[in-house]
């Protein structure tokens, strides 16, 4: 089974989790507890980058799905940025990119952060 | 031996001694000398005897009794033969002609009762070394045997050379015999293990009965040295009058021993009670290791058991959970024994001298031998709870702490180094026993899981369709193939009227239990939905409302609902983030994708909005291919997925084949891609060709 890292740093007001290599039924857990540390330190502009994410099953979209509410509950957001095309596809066919503010670049989501900011 | 040789040997010696008493009756009233009759009446006596000594000692051995229970019955014969002797003496002082009998009969009397009063006293004799051999032998040592068959053998010969020396210098003999005799009676009395291994309550009996027994042997041995007695037997059997003195000069110093041994071993008689109780728990224990089915049984008898082993007045076992960040341990405090869970918290304070924490870290045995006074259990007499000495030991398994065993005494300094060794070996058992049952009841329930998953993969081949509706104008394959365990691909046909056919191919979220019942859920949701609802996209709208209250948050259905409308030569279709159709018309193929999100994904008003609803025409040889992302990410060992394009590729390059030869085409270049190797997730194809 291939690996699967979260990495997670803190910007200016954002925080980013990096994912790498496979997400799936079996690797879902780790992000579901990335996710839920920073909803207990009551993070909620949550960018996720990406760009070494080689796969992502339908456990993977699930853990996505179980936090969204919450996170938007508290004016907060997770924002998908730097996927490759095949991981972008999955996202696609499921309809994500019609919930998710999905990025080719973290810059752009973490402008699209300090705009809401402001608004 | 049997009984009849029993019979026979008692019968024998009746009659051997009836025989004796005659003779004895003749030879006093004829008053005259028999000759060799004489040396025949002395044989005749001797094997009486050991006829006698052989049926005592099989009586015996047929039927062991406790020591103390041994001893006392000696102590009953004693007494009957003291009485005998002084009656004896009595019978023999009193006048002649008392009874005005003539001096025949009242000689016969005499021979009798003197008869009776010698037989028995040889009688007791034998029982007597027999008992003292007994009690000799107990856990016997090298020697131990030798020693005494040494005793028996120069006793016998004294007896023995008594009837062959005549008295003078031959006495000699006699005499130095005797000594050795009595000086290897001594010796064997030094052997009283028995003493040892009898309880408490067993010593004091056994203290009274060896002090009484000293006494009549001591009263015996006057007794033989009285006329009327000594008479009897000497003039009875020579050798006799020996081998009784020397038993009773043996019962006399043995059972002196005996007494000064069951004394002294007195005190010590506690100790070894509770050894004994330890050693019979601790075996228990062992066999306990073994029942561990039920594991509330175990921890129960565990607790139990702490209870007896060391004498606790409450015990009680925690099983460690985890540690908290700071160094707490994180327990669940089961079958607590004469101590509530209130008390029970109350004394594993949460704090740094937390017992727990203690035990944790060190993994050793605790031994707090005054609560009061101890800094780490001063809090323990604010409680009221009455502790006075308290013992922890930890259940230590791979070097992990899975437990701590817990007993308490309501007095100081009740727990000494011997019982914190028998916790601690106790506690070796019980982890072994808890390890067992941990491991038994895993794998009981890795059985049950798949028993589970067998039920749902039962389950899962009956929702997906058992057969494939006929339509004149259509030709329709489909083939599911679930991956090791229960996946969550799922197809159907409904036959809306001859001439329209509803087809759904779907993928639900997650695998094993639970995707089968949300399959089942999603086969009852279509079933009855598409009879009602006029469009595709009106089915996937009213599909997602009543997933709403089902699905769990991070759970969603994707699906694919088609409908072929022949009368109209047309396909409706709707995608709710279902991999798109794949539609082949001549040279032309596409993806047919109508935006549409997953079931399950939101049930905002975004998702009415999103939803779209294609229609595309049809004439003869169109095909339409329905997968699941089973098939387009099935990989090769690189983990290359096979991907949209080459499924477009095939399916455009066997579009002329039937529809069934459409789907083995497809597999079979997936099986090439992936090279043998499952296909990792199910794979579903549904194709429906127009002809």
């Amino acid at each position: 089974m291939a690996d699967f890292k979260v990495h997670q740093r803190d910007g200016e007001g954002v925080s980013v989790i990096d994912l790498k290599g496979y997400l799936d039924a079996h690797t879902a857990p780790d992000l579901e507890n990335a996710f839920q540390r920073l909803l207990n330190d009551r993070k909620f502009n949550i960018i996720v980058n990406c760009r070494e994410l080689s796969y992502i099953s339908s456990a993977g979209l699930g853990v996505f799905m179980a936090f969204i509410e919450d996170v938007r509950k508290n004016k907060g957001d997770i924002k998908l940025t730097n996927m490759s095309a095949k991981v972008y596809n999955v996202f696609d066919l499921l309809g994500f990119p019609i919930l998710y503010e999905i990025f080719k670049e973290e810059q752009e989501a973490i402008k699209r952060f300090s705009e809401q900011k402001k608004s | 031996m049997s009984r009849l040789k029993k019979t026979i040997f008692t019968l024998s010696a009746a009659l051997i001694f009836l025989a004796v008493f005659v003779f004895d009756v003749v030879r006093t009233t004829a008053g005259q000398e028999f000759g060799w009759w004489q040396y025949l009446r002395e044989g005749s006596v001797f094997v009486a005897f050991l006829l006698l000594f052989l049926f005592v000692h099989a009586s015996r051995t047929s039927r062991p009794l406790a020591v103390p229970k041994n001893i006392g019955r000696l102590l009953a014969y004693s007494f009957a033969i003291v009485v005998l002797m002084a009656s004896l003496m009595f019978i023999s002082r009193a006048p002649a002609d008392a009874g005005g009998m003539n001096q025949t009969a009242q000689g016969a009397l005499q021979i009798l009762t003197s008869s009776i009063v010698v037989v028995s006293l040889g009688l007791f004799s034998i029982s007597a070394l027999l008992t003292i051999r007994e009690l000799v032998l107990y856990k016997r040592k090298r020697g131990t045997k030798r020693n005494f068959i040494a005793y028996v053998a120069v006793m016998l010969a004294a007896n023995g050379t008594t009837l062959f020396l005549l008295p003078g210098d031959g006495r000699i003999v006699v005499t130095i015999l005797f000594s050795l005799a009595v000086i290897l009676a001594v010796v064997n009395s030094f052997k009283q293990n028995w003493v040892v291994y009898l309880s408490r309550r067993e010593k004091l009996f056994s203290i009274a009965y060896s002090a009484l027994l000293f006494l009549t042997f001591l009263t015996i041995n006057l007794l033989l040295g009285q006329s009327a007695p000594e008479q009897a037997l000497m003039r009875y059997h020579l050798p006799l009058q020996s081998f009784i003195q020397l038993n009773a000069i043996f019962g006399v110093i043995y059972f002196g021993m005996a007494f000064v041994s069951a004394l002294f071993h007195l005190p010590t008689a506690e100790v070894y009670e509770r050894k004994q109780s330890e050693l019979t728990s601790l075996h228990n224990l062992s066999r306990l290791v073994t029942q561990v089915f039920d594991f509330s049984d175990l921890v129960n008898t565990v607790t139990s058991m702490t209870l007896e082993v060391v004498g606790a007045t409450s015990a009680w076992l925690e099983l460690v959970k985890g540690r908290r960040e700071d160094g707490a341990v994180l327990v669940e405090v089961v079958s607590p024994k004469n101590i509530s869970l209130q008390q029970i918290e109350g004394i594993a304070v949460d704090s740094d001298l937390s017992l727990r924490k203690l035990i944790a870290d060190s993994k050793r045995a605790l031994s707090i031998e005054d609560v009061s006074a101890d800094k780490r259990t001063k809090h323990i007499k604010k409680l009221g709870v009455p502790v006075g000495s308290l013992l922890s030991v930890p259940l230590v398994s791979h070097d992990e702490l899975i437990g701590i065993l817990h007993a308490t005494k309501d007095f100081e300094y009740g727990f000494d180094q011997d019982d914190i060794d028998v916790m601690t070996t106790f506690a070796d058992h019980v982890t072994i026993a808890i390890e067992n049952s941990r491991l038994i009841s895993e794998s009981l329930e890795r059985e049950r899981f798949q028993q589970e998953i067998m039920v749902a993969q039962r389950m899962q081949k009956r929702l997906l369709p058992q057969r494939i509706p006929s339509y004149a104008s259509l030709d329709i394959a489909a083939v599911s193939e679930p991956s090791l365990e229960v996946g969550g691909d799922y197809y159907d046909f409904v036959a809306l009227d001859p001439q329209r056919l509803g087809i759904v191919v779907g993928d639900v979220s997650g695998k094993g239990v639970s995707a089968a019942f949300y399959m089942a859920e999603v086969k009852g949701i279509f079933q009855s939905l598409s009879k009602i609802c006029a469009s595709p996209r009106e089915l996937i709208l009213r599909a997602n409302q009543a997933l709403m209250d089902s699905l769990e948050r991070n759970a969603f259905v994707s699906l694919l609902y088609a409908v072929v409308d022949l009368h109209r030569s047309r396909l409706s279709l709707a995608r709710a983030g279902h991999c798109p159709m794949i539609y082949i018309s001549g040279e032309r193929s596409d993806f047919i994708r109508p935006t549409g999100l997953g079931l399950g994904l939101t049930f905002d008003d975004i998702f009415d909005e999103s939803t779209q609803e294609t229609t595309i025409s049809l004439k003869r040889g169109d095909v339409c291919l329905f997968y699941t992302d089973g098939i387009n990410e099935a990989r090769n060992p690189d983990g290359e997925e096979f991907g949209f394009d080459r499924l477009l590729q095939v399916a455009v390059n066997s579009r002329s084949e039937s529809a069934e030869n459409i789907i083995n085409a497809i597999l079979q270049e997936v099986r090439n891609h992936t090279g043998g190797f499952s296909y990792g997730d199910d794979v579903t194809l549904v194709v429906v060709k127009m002809q």
